[in-house]
């Protein structure tokens, strides 16, 4: 069975480019563009993975991150925090609630980012 | 002294990005030496006369003095917080709001290339391919001008974790193997060395590296020579990069680690690059509690260290 990834996302640029490839490496993909609705999917999707920006509408992902973490099912599932905010306050906070791996958007390729992906999921 | 000492001015001044007589401690040892001035004043004066009109007068000027430059250490500091959080928002907004559309252009291409490569000829792969190695220029630029303005308002903040040399050195050299390939350089790492773990920030211990790296590339001729070695020496692990580059002129190694610097001969022989690549890694490398140095002969080469407290 293919590995489902969420993709929370809010800018449609990216979350097209990131869902296009990850289709193409052969993921399942289920995209959601604020914090309620990837709390939502989180819940009835079951993803292997969850893929998170912090600045989202609704919901910002630092409470998305919060919610997951309370919740005993969901907090199993790994997170990978993208976003391009990168002060050592937003991640020591990320770290603090639990993310496993943090990483700028600007300094990252989609392969470097599958191949993280890869490595936690362990395939 | 001790006064001055506990205020501590210069950190007050490099903190809020102004000299140090801007700074409101300093503002404030000035008032209090115009108080003595003016007391000292109202002394004499009142012994020489024995007049309540005269004094009266005096005492209301120091007062009126005193309340002036009390207002204006006030204004000063508001002034200075405010600007102060305007640059901070404007990096945050800047970070953001500029590397978004970067970060899609980089991965729209990314994903042209590598997936939905089918169809397109060899020109039009090409030109791509240069949009995506454009966007990941620029986004190089942002990166660097922020991190400038985080060190020049002393808020370039780093992690502490142990970070393992040999590894950053593998990952950097892979990362910039194209390159150093394209000119047919020479490039020999000697990392024999076991104890390469460091105490640093990883993402910013890469950015030194890949900055002396890509300037040993981008100066140095065709099929030349880049050595680079990992030395333990007194508790420090030294980087080392050699190479028989361009080298830079005696009469402007001084400032090479000032921001925007470029020396004549770096500009002629390579038009591109924004001169704040080594300010950024000294400052870097001094805050992470190590030290930067270099050698240089122009003509013949140029060789920079720098060394890290080991973990």
């Amino acid at each position: 069975m293919n590995k489902k990834i969420l993709v929370v996302e809010d800018e449609s640029s990216l979350q097209d480019a990131m869902r296009e490839f990850l289709l193409a490496e052969k993921f399942a993909v289920v995209v959601a563009s604020d914090g309620e609705m990837a709390l939502k999917l989180a819940k009835s999707e079951k993803p292997d993975l969850i893929l998170l920006d912090i600045i989202l509408p609704k919901k910002n992902g630092f409470d998305v991150l919060i919610e997951l973490k309370a919740d005993n099912v969901m907090k199993k599932i790994p997170i990978i925090l993208l976003t391009n905010l990168e002060s050592a306050d937003d991640v020591d906070r990320a770290f603090s609630l639990g993310v496993s791996t943090y990483l700028v958007k600007a300094n990252y390729k989609l392969e470097e980012i599958v191949e993280k992906i890869k490595e936690m999921l362990k395939i | 002294m001790e006064v001055i000492n506990d205020f501590d001015l210069k950190k007050q001044a490099d903190e809020l990005g102004v000299s140090v007589w801007k700074t409101p401690s300093f503002l404030l040892i000035v008032m209090g030496v115009i108080i003595i001035v003016a007391m000292t004043a109202i002394y004499f004066i009142s012994r020489k006369y024995d007049q309540p009109e005269i004094l009266m007068g005096v005492e209301s000027a120091v007062v009126v003095i005193i309340l002036i430059i009390g207002n204006s250490i006030i204004r000063q500091v508001d002034g200075m917080a405010r600007l102060n959080k305007l640059k901070t928002e404007f990096v945050s907004v800047a970070s953001h709001q500029l590397r978004t559309p970067l970060s899609a252009i980089r991965w729209e291409t990314e994903l042209l290339l590598s997936k939905f490569g089918c169809g397109l000829n060899e020109k039009q792969c090409k030109s791509i391919e240069t949009i995506n190695t454009l966007a990941t220029r620029m986004t190089r630029l942002v990166n660097d001008l922020l991190d400038v303005t985080r060190i020049d308002q002393g808020r370039l903040i780093l992690r502490k974790e142990k970070v393992n040399m040999a590894e950053v050195v593998d990952e950097i050299t892979e990362s910039l193997l194209l390159l150093v390939k394209a000119k047919k350089l020479h490039l020999t790492v000697n990392k024999k060395n076991k104890k390469t773990l460091v105490m640093a920030d990883k993402d910013k211990i890469k950015l030194v590296i890949e900055n002396l790296l890509s300037n040993s590339i981008k100066y140095t001729a065709d099929n030349g020579k880049i050595d680079i070695n990992l030395i333990v020496r007194d508790g420090f692990l030294v980087f080392a990069i050699r190479d028989n580059g361009v080298g830079i002129p005696k009469e402007q190694q001084a400032q090479v680690f000032s921001k925007f610097f470029r020396s004549d001969n770096a500009v002629k022989y390579q038009t591109e690059g924004t001169g704040l690549g080594l300010y950024i890694a000294k400052n870097i490398v001094e805050q992470s509690g190590g030290r930067i140095w270099f050698q240089s002969i122009e003509e013949v080469g140029s060789d920079f260290s720098f060394s890290l407290p080991l973990a």
